[in-house]
């Protein structure tokens, strides 16, 4: 059996037309089905998955997956912390260009300029980021791993972004410049060493190899180290006399919505059902609002970039289990966007509770209990908890359904009704907690006068209008 | 390959070994006492930035580090398993001794980088800094007590002296910039036979000579007169490295030390800035050091002079042969019965024959060639190795009569 990894995502539908070209039809891949097991029309031999494209280099390289789909980009990400991975680059599909870009708040900063201490750099590429920071001999550098929107984080909340963008037009269309390619990235055709060497991979390969030979092997290109610069050029400002506010994009942004029109928050345009845009306008003097992730949003609140945030308990719970003593903290619970944490196990473990599906993995003779989650923190404090014994946490960064049976025993994983868990043969076999949407803010606010009048604001307009939905 | 339970590139010292590395910890120990060196210990976490800035530690270093972000790194500032000695220590230096004084410190602890498959990643090093001393009293102080040590050890060593200057003043001079230098330098020193034609290529002036400073390792004082003849004239800035090689090895020769002299030597090309210097048993590399005055100003605010080194404590423990554990073993003495008057008698003679400094157990069996002694009221019987008992009725007796068998 071949199996071959796809990505979820922009590149469906481009990588499923090059695919299809070649006479392999994915079923319903283009067409965005919801289940993560495809077959391949005609081949038997063939079986295709669809992951996040992010964690497709990881599938292979451990070789739980025979051939890949995937920017070059990642496969980067991969090879600048783990430089003997076996994963084999073997064809341009010429889908899903783009170029991977150092960029800065637009305020004619260069490269020659970097080197000063403490230089913060956002990127959902971490990797790539570290490698570039210490080729460039930055010095006392912190790379902030972010899950997206770094565009969004220079100039207040870092001074850098490491951030994949079509081309140099695209980096200055989020306001940034760019001041370094560090390489130029397409989709490819990649494979694990080991099964290139040792197994029969022609039904696919052969109808893909029928195309352009390509260019060479996109790679990074690191820059040489930079000069120290003097002190001068100090971390941007941050505006003293604003409440910063974070507000979520993606599945938790409908929520925030509602919750902010609730509290006569929402702003009058740039953030709604159907837009948004990175900083819209607040209808509170006094009050700044940035859309970013809101997995992100913990760790700025933490470091005090960020006064106040509307996101998860599930990402404030991740972040708690990684950071302890980080000082965050809950202080409304929105009363929305609810769905309970689980750990999920295939639905033919004839098992209803963690203990039993233990007992049928051991009694199977699994040594290692793997558990994929996007919440690699609160799955290790879950393992470590309730006892899993040996166990292996696979940070993921989506599209976890697919993971079990054959990647994965347990997954961690929100669940809102149940269906896709059904559609993809998943049960819950244990809850951790219920979720909503929560304002977070830190727990040393140290806000003064004018500040702390808007913050306070800000929150009791949030809980009343949480509280009157309760009550309903 | 066997399973094991240890992670990749992780051992375990086993008891001979530990004692084999006991031996060389106790011979630096006490060398470097007897010179008047603190002893110190720095924590195995520091921040990775301390490590990242240019000048300390090279790149090639910094890709084989165990980075991570601690439980209340949620800034995003990481922190690294301690990859070297020298960094914290002048840490240390910055953070707790600085105020002009000259401090002198040593310390045996390990280091961990990545290494590929079995090979060790965590390393012990006996270490010494010597900061806001000068050259060239320093350089020959840090030789001398290097070589203090490996004699106590009964270990004899290549002693092979280097300047990162030569070389770094003949590669700038070939007009390459810092880091074409290195690139260079690295395939100089990774033996790539390239690499010299093409320096020639770039610097006619001096040609051939090349082939005497990178190819050839001399002999002390006659060599550096021979390439300074060949290279001052095209190359002035070797000058001054050139001096101060010239002072060290002439000291060290004149107390009759034979030095090697390497242009090409020095792996960590960023970091030293004076003479440094290798020492090596049968072309294995078991130590080396050197001067790295640019270091304490990159971590602290302050300028300081500062040179050190450090000895593979693993790899030296391996160059001893096994001895003196006959004399350690341990004597047991089995009691009568097991009942609580006759395991307090025996437990009294183990305590009363340890205060008279002999190694004494009651738990255990008695190791191979060990000695009993089995206590039955105010009579104790001695069996040695020879495996004949002797009656006794006194623990002065008993201690005497152990450490006759511990001595045959």
């Amino acid at each position: 059996m071949i199996k071959l990894a796809l990505p979820a995502g922009d590149l469906r539908t481009p990588v499923a037309g090059v695919l299809g070209a070649a006479g392999l039809n994915v079923e319903g891949y283009g067409e965005g089905s919801r289940t993560y097991i495809l077959s391949v029309g005609g081949r038997e031999e063939v079986v295709a998955r669809v992951f996040r494209e992010k964690d497709i280099p990881i599938q292979i390289a451990l070789g739980n997956y025979d051939l890949g789909v995937c920017g070059m980009a990642w496969v980067e990400e991969l090879r600048a912390r783990f430089p003997h991975h076996p994963v084999v680059p073997l064809r341009d599909l010429g889908v899903g260009r783009s170029g991977l870009y150092v960029a800065s708040a637009a305020d004619g900063r260069t490269l020659a300029s970097l080197g000063r201490r403490g230089l913060r750099i956002a990127s959902e590429y971490p990797n790539v980021a570290e490698a570039f920071a210490l080729a460039a001999r930055l010095p006392a550098y912190r790379v902030l791993a972010v899950w997206g929107a770094a565009e969004a984080y220079p100039p207040e909340d870092a001074d850098l972004a490491v951030i994949a963008a079509a081309d140099e037009a695209a980096v200055s269309g989020h306001g940034l410049s760019p001041l370094l390619c560090l390489m130029e990235s397409s989709a490819w055709l990649i494979a694990n060493a080991e099964s290139l060497a040792k197994k029969d991979l022609r039904s696919v390969l052969e109808p893909l190899a029928a195309g352009a030979a390509g260019a060479a092997t996109p790679r990074l290109r690191l820059p040489p180290p930079l000069a120290t610069a003097s002190a001068s050029a100090g971390p941007a400002p941050r505006s003293a006399d604003t409440v910063r506010m974070a507000l979520p994009d993606g599945h938790q942004q409908r929520h925030a919505v509602a919750a902010l029109g609730r509290a006569g928050l929402l702003p009058p345009q740039g953030y709604d059902e159907s837009q948004c845009l990175r900083r819209p306008v607040s209808p509170l003097p006094g009050l700044e609002f940035k859309v970013i992730r809101p997995h992100d949003m913990p760790q700025l609140v933490a470091t005090g970039e960020i006064d106040l945030a509307v996101t998860g308990r599930d990402c404030l719970t991740e972040h708690l289990s990684r950071f302890p003593s980080s000082p965050v903290e809950e202080v409304a619970d929105l009363q929305r966007g609810q769905f309970d944490l689980a750990a999920v196990a295939s639905e033919a473990v004839p098992a209803s509770d963690l203990g039993g599906a233990l007992e049928h993995w051991h009694a199977e003779g699994r040594q290692v209990i793997r558990v994929a989650s996007e919440f690699p923190g609160i799955a290790d404090a879950y393992a470590r908890s309730r006892h899993l014994g040996r166990y292996r946490v696979i940070p993921i960064a989506g599209a976890s359904e697919g993971f079990v049976p054959a990647d994965a025993e347990l997954l961690i994983e929100g669940t809102e009704t149940g269906r896709t868990l059904t559609e993809n043969k998943l049960k819950p076999i244990d809850l951790l907690f219920r979720s909503t949407t929560c304002l977070i803010a830190g727990k040393d606010r140290g806000l003064d006068g004018r500040r702390r009048g808007v913050f306070e604001q800000v929150v009791r307009a949030m809980q009343q209008a949480a509280n009157a939905r309760q009550a309903v | 390959m066997d399973r094991t339970l240890r992670c990749t590139g992780m051992r375990d010292i086993l008891p001979d070994e530990m004692r084999r590395f006991r031996r060389v910890e106790e011979a630096f120990r006490a060398a470097c006492l007897g010179w008047g060196y603190d002893e110190v210990r720095t924590p195995v976490l520091e921040h990775l930035h301390l490590f990242t800035t240019a000048g300390t530690l090279s790149p090639q270093l910094l890709g084989r580090v165990y980075s991570f972000l601690d439980w209340d790194g949620w800034s995003g500032e990481r922190v690294v398993l301690r990859p070297d000695s020298t960094i914290p220590a002048a840490r240390l230096y910055a953070e707790s001794l600085d105020g002009g004084r000259v401090a002198k410190l040593f310390y045996v602890q390990n280091v961990f980088r990545f290494a590929e498959g079995d090979d060790s990643r965590e390393d012990w090093q006996c270490g010494v800094e010597l900061i806001g001393e000068s050259q060239p009293h320093g350089d020959i102080e840090l030789v001398l007590l290097a070589r203090e040590v490996l004699g106590r050890l009964g270990i004899e060593a290549d002693v092979r002296l280097s300047h990162p200057g030569l070389v770094r003043a003949v590669l700038a001079r070939a007009g390459l910039d810092a880091s074409q230098q290195l690139a260079l330098y690295d395939r100089i020193l990774d033996g790539d036979d390239s690499a010299l034609p093409e320096l020639q290529g770039l610097l006619p002036e001096v040609g051939a000579s090349l082939e005497m400073l990178l190819g050839i390792e001399g002999e002390g004082h006659a060599y550096l007169s021979n390439v300074r003849s060949a290279f001052l004239g095209s190359v002035p800035e070797m000058e001054a490295p050139l001096d101060e090689l010239a002072v060290v090895a002439g000291a060290l020769e004149e107390l009759g030390c034979r030095i090697l002299i390497s242009a090409a030597m020095v792996r960590n090309f960023e970091y030293y800035t004076g003479p440094a210097f290798q020492l090596e048993v049968a072309g294995r590399r078991i130590g080396g050091g050197g001067r790295y005055d640019a270091l304490i100003s990159l971590i602290g605010d302050r300028q300081a002079p500062a040179s050190g080194f450090a000895l593979e404590a693993g790899v030296l423990a391996g160059l001893l042969s096994d001895e003196e554990r006959r004399s350690r073993l341990p004597a047991t003495v089995v009691a009568r019965a097991a009942d609580s008057a006759s395991l307090a008698s025996a437990f009294r003679l183990a305590a009363a024959l340890r205060e008279r400094g002999l190694a004494v157990q009651v738990a255990g069996s008695p190791p191979e060639g060990g000695a009993r002694v089995e206590v039955s009221g105010e009579v104790f019987a001695v069996t040695g190795a020879a495996g004949k008992a002797r009656k006794l009725d006194s623990v002065e007796a008993v201690a005497e009569a152990l450490r006759e068998a511990a001595g045959d």
